[in-house]
């Protein structure tokens, strides 16, 4: 479904991505891993056409993206569900009219319709009592939940990108994250999760990809992970303090 | 459109009476030690309606709702609401910066006519129970400055005044990059050229105007 051929990306003089190439299916459980600033939303951003590559071509179903305009990239857009790091809720508008934004946008339900559907939405994740609630006013796991919700109002996606799903979550919260994550994969629907915690992406994720430097260090599954004799992945579980890892079990 | 106009009412109240106060103040000193203090009306009615008041009030106007169109969109762009409205297929410019230059082009003239009103009566106290003229006189010079010619001179910037600080400080707003510190860049900037802008701006209609309106210089 997604094809990244020799894709390059700089912010400014800052290059972040050199010259990457990889392909996901729509059925794979994809985690993109490694530490700030290696470009890990950026492949979202790329993904959903937000962002250009500076070379490279990027294919979307056997569409090439990379020269699209912004309205031909509505479709393409469709295709997908993203949740952004902390939710990305629009401040001005209620819970309610939040997840019912994009009902609005891509459907022509009637007024009834949508507060049906978003109550349905948010009973769902358990949020129906926030309803009238200011993005302000909720936590950071609600954050999340209604943010997940209003990603699938209007469409079903064929695939979800999650960034940074369960940062800054407590355990309780990022396992109710994970959960709901699971739950709306079980139809066989994938998706790419970018986190920098290996704890979570293992609880998620088949297949992992770690970058660094703007090039996939290694792309694989979690014996590979775990196998690695690369000092950057061997420091960068330690950083996390999780022991689970520091005799390559795989006790997750 | 309530954020822009009702909520900069006040501050724009204050100043301009102030602002009004003083120069009436300013003009009835000098003018008094050259026996011309019943020109006071005159002189502050034209510089109220054709410049003071449209620069002050815009000045202001860049001041509170351009920064604040500035940070609210460059957090909007930092917690990528921006591009959760892209991804749902909405325009940003059509849905954040359309309305914002709309309500910033048709407030700042309201704003300026209110202002200009504060500042004439500001004025207008000073110059009767400061200065002891007439109040009556100072009416009829307002009257007599409030002809076509310094309407529109003074009219017209704010329209053009309101366009450029919303388009200068959206512009600023969606280019933010930088977490916290690149939003302060941004608000700064956006403030500072739009008052550059603003008085390069009223320098050049100031001079297009005169000429347009027949005034010799």
């Amino acid at each position: 479904m997604i094809t990244f051929d020799r894709v390059s990306f700089s912010y400014g003089s800052r290059p972040v991505l050199n010259g990457m190439s990889f392909s996901i299916e729509e059925t794979e459980r994809v985690a993109i891993l490694g530490g700030s600033g290696e470009g890990k939303t950026t492949i979202l951003k790329l993904i959903l056409g937000l962002l250009k590559p500076d070379s490279g071509r990027i294919w979307i179903d056997g569409i090439d993206i990379t020269e699209k305009k912004e309205e031909e990239l509505r479709e393409i857009r469709t295709k997908f569900s993203i949740v952004f790091q902390e939710g990305a809720l629009f401040d001005s508008l209620t819970v309610k009219e939040n997840v019912a934004f994009p009902l609005r946008e891509y459907t022509q339900m009637s007024e009834e319709e949508i507060d049906q559907k978003v109550r349905e939405l948010l009973r769902r994740v358990g949020l129906e009592e926030a309803i009238d609630l200011m993005p302000e006013e909720l936590s950071g796991g609600m954050h999340r939940r209604v943010a997940i919700m209003r990603s699938l109002a209007a469409f079903e996606p064929r695939m979800f990108l999650y960034d940074e799903p369960t940062s800054g979550l407590d355990p309780v919260n990022a396992n109710i994250i994970c959960e709901l994550i699971l739950n709306l994969s079980s139809k066989g629907t994938g998706f790419i999760v970018v986190t920098h915690k290996v704890f979570d992406a293992f609880k998620l994720a088949d297949r992992f990809m770690f970058l660094k430097s703007g090039t996939i260090l290694l792309d694989g599954d979690r014996e590979r992970i775990l196998q690695s004799d690369l000092s950057e992945i061997k420091i960068f579980l330690k950083e996390l303090h999780f022991p689970q890892f520091q005799g390559g079990t795989r006790n997750v | 459109m309530d954020y822009a106009g009702s909520g900069s009412l006040l501050i724009i109240l204050l100043i301009s009476l102030f602002i009004g106060m003083a120069l009436s103040l300013q003009l009835s000193a000098e003018l008094s030690r050259v026996g011309l203090k019943m020109y006071t009306g005159k002189v502050v009615g034209i510089s109220i309606i054709r410049e003071i008041g449209p620069v002050l009030t815009a000045v202001v106007f860049a001041g509170r709702v351009g920064s604040g169109m500035a940070s609210e969109l460059g957090s909007m762009v930092l917690g990528h609401q921006v591009d959760t409205l892209r991804v749902f297929g909405v325009d940003p410019i059509k849905k954040l910066i359309v309305p914002r230059v709309l309500s910033a082009i048709v407030m700042l003239p309201a704003l300026t006519i209110i202002g200009d009103a504060a500042s004439l009566m500001g004025a207008y106290y000073i110059a009767v129970f400061v200065s002891h003229q007439s109040g009556a006189f100072y009416w009829s010079s307002i009257r007599e400055v409030l002809v076509y010619e310094n309407v529109l001179a003074g009219s017209i910037k704010p329209f053009i005044f309101g366009y450029l600080i919303a388009c200068i400080s959206c512009h600023m707003g969606l280019s933010t990059k930088g977490g916290a510190i690149g939003l302060r860049r941004t608000t700064t900037k956006a403030v500072v050229i739009s008052f550059i802008i603003i008085i390069i701006a009223d320098f050049l209609l100031t001079r297009i105007l005169l000429y347009l309106l027949g005034f010799t210089v």
